[in-house]
């Protein structure tokens, strides 16, 4: 059923990811990704998440260790745990107590430096790491829920399911959609590497 | 007349032992021990063995600024090197570096410049951080 | 209660004004200037020209004072400079020297 809940995309704690993640989802990173995220929805990084490169979303909870930028449309929070170190930009943002940062924040700047779209546009092109982002399923497309990329978005979520340590007690899992199980297969083969 | 019912006790504890009242200004050097309480207009370089706290509608403007923790409700311009926590509470307005043993910005309060924290990154993010190397992608296996 | 209070571990090298009163027990030197009540305690250390609506001094002072109203140096005050105020009272065991102008 459509609702943003199945917009969620997760990174599972023994999850390693290495490309980019876009797409208009959201997205809670548990695990280990490296390689940029630029995603439409807000991003949640858990306490024991590990980033190794710059994060945009719309609104960015952030609990685990970043080492890039950090950019939101709304809003960026740092809770306590967080480890941060790279910039640190959007029209809202929160540092909490327990939260360590080392790098330029700016709060009320204009939203985002916006790296290459959240809606995922150009890459197709882009060859090797990029695993999450890649899909070619375009055609199928409209079956995904939002607009622009979306390929993106279950395809993640079917990737997510494929790891362990899935975010279950959350969101029943996304519907899989036909044209991206060879999608996934490429994705658990790049995970292996 | 008026006691100054705060001055600091020479058993070294600190109770506020300045405050620079909200029609005060102040143009120079401020250093000592104590807590200092800014409500006023401060321009000028500040070295304190104490709290500093700027409150909602004052104003420190410097180029060095060095205390144990720091709290800010005010505006602040320049560079802050606390030994304890730096907070920016909602309402604060702060342009310069801050570097502190743990840095806090509520929702609400305005920053912008570079926050400095010691500490280190999970190994496999590299570990410490000086080499300031961002978003490498090399597969480090 | 003063609204700005140099208290006695803080030094301040510079200026200070204000439109308020002022409690110094630390240590000033540059320039103070009040609207209201300046108290220079026992123990402070101010050398500045200081102006103020009034002033009671206990503690050092070199500089020249002018106050709108009175000027009383009490006593363990140590005044150097001239002073000029429509009153001024110098207490017993209060050391100073300087000019007095009381004519305003």
């Amino acid at each position: 059923m459509a609702s943003q809940s199945s917009n969620l995309s997760v990174i599972g704690r023994a999850a390693r990811v290495r490309g980019r993640i876009t797409g208009a989802v959201d997205l809670e990173v548990q695990g280990y990704v490296e390689g940029e995220i630029a995603v439409g929805g807000d991003v949640t990084v858990d306490s024991g998440a590990m980033i190794g490169s710059s994060v945009h979303g719309r609104r960015l909870v952030v609990r685990g260790a970043v080492k890039g930028d950090l950019t939101a449309d709304e809003a960026i929070l740092l809770e306590d745990g967080a480890r941060v170190v790279g910039d640190v930009r959007a029209p809202r943002v929160a540092i909490a107590p327990g939260a360590l940062v080392r790098g330029f924040v700016d709060t009320g700047a204009n939203g985002s430096a916006a790296p290459r779209t959240a809606r995922a546009q150009a890459p197709a092109t882009r060859s090797a790491p990029v695993a999450v982002k890649h899909v070619p399923a375009p055609p199928t497309k409209p079956a995904a829920k939002s607009a622009a990329a979306p390929a993106v978005a279950s395809h993640l979520a079917g990737s997510a399911a494929a790891t362990p340590k899935n975010a279950g007690p959350r969101r029943p899992p996304p519907p899989v959609v036909p044209a991206l199980k060879k999608a996934k297969g490429q994705i658990a083969k790049k995970k292996e590497r | 007349m008026a006691q100054a019912r705060t001055t600091t006790r020479s058993d070294g504890s600190s109770s506020l032992a300045a405050r620079i009242g909200s029609g005060a200004r102040v143009r120079g050097r401020i250093h000592g021990d104590g807590d200092l309480l800014i409500e006023g207009n401060v321009e000028g370089d500040l070295a304190i063995r104490g709290d500093l706290t700027i409150a909602e509608g004052g104003t420190l403007t410097s180029k060095a600024i060095e205390a144990q923790s720091v709290t800010i409700g005010g505006t602040l311009e320049g560079d802050v090197s606390a030994s304890g926590p730096v907070r920016l509470v909602s309402g604060a307005n702060v342009r310069g570096n801050l570097r502190g043993s743990a840095v806090a910005i509520d929702e609400g309060a305005r920053f912008s410049g570079r926050l400095d924290c010691e500490f280190d990154l999970p190994p496999e993010l590299g570990g410490s951080s000086r080499t300031e190397t961002r978003g490498r992608s090399t597969a480090r296996r | 209660m003063a609204s700005t209070v140099i208290g006695a571990g803080i030094t301040i090298e510079g200026e200070v004004t204000t439109d308020e009163d002022v409690v110094v027990s630390g240590t000033l030197r540059g320039k103070l200037t009040a609207k209201d009540a300046v108290t220079i305690e026992h123990g402070a250390t101010v050398e500045a020209d200081v102006a103020g609506g009034s002033l009671v001094v206990a503690g050092s002072l070199t500089g020249n004072v002018t106050a709108a109203e009175r000027v009383d140096l009490q006593q363990g005050a140590r005044v150097i400079g001239n002073v000029k105020a429509a009153r001024v009272t110098i207490a017993d065991g209060a050391q100073f020297k300087g000019n007095v102008d009381m004519d305003v």
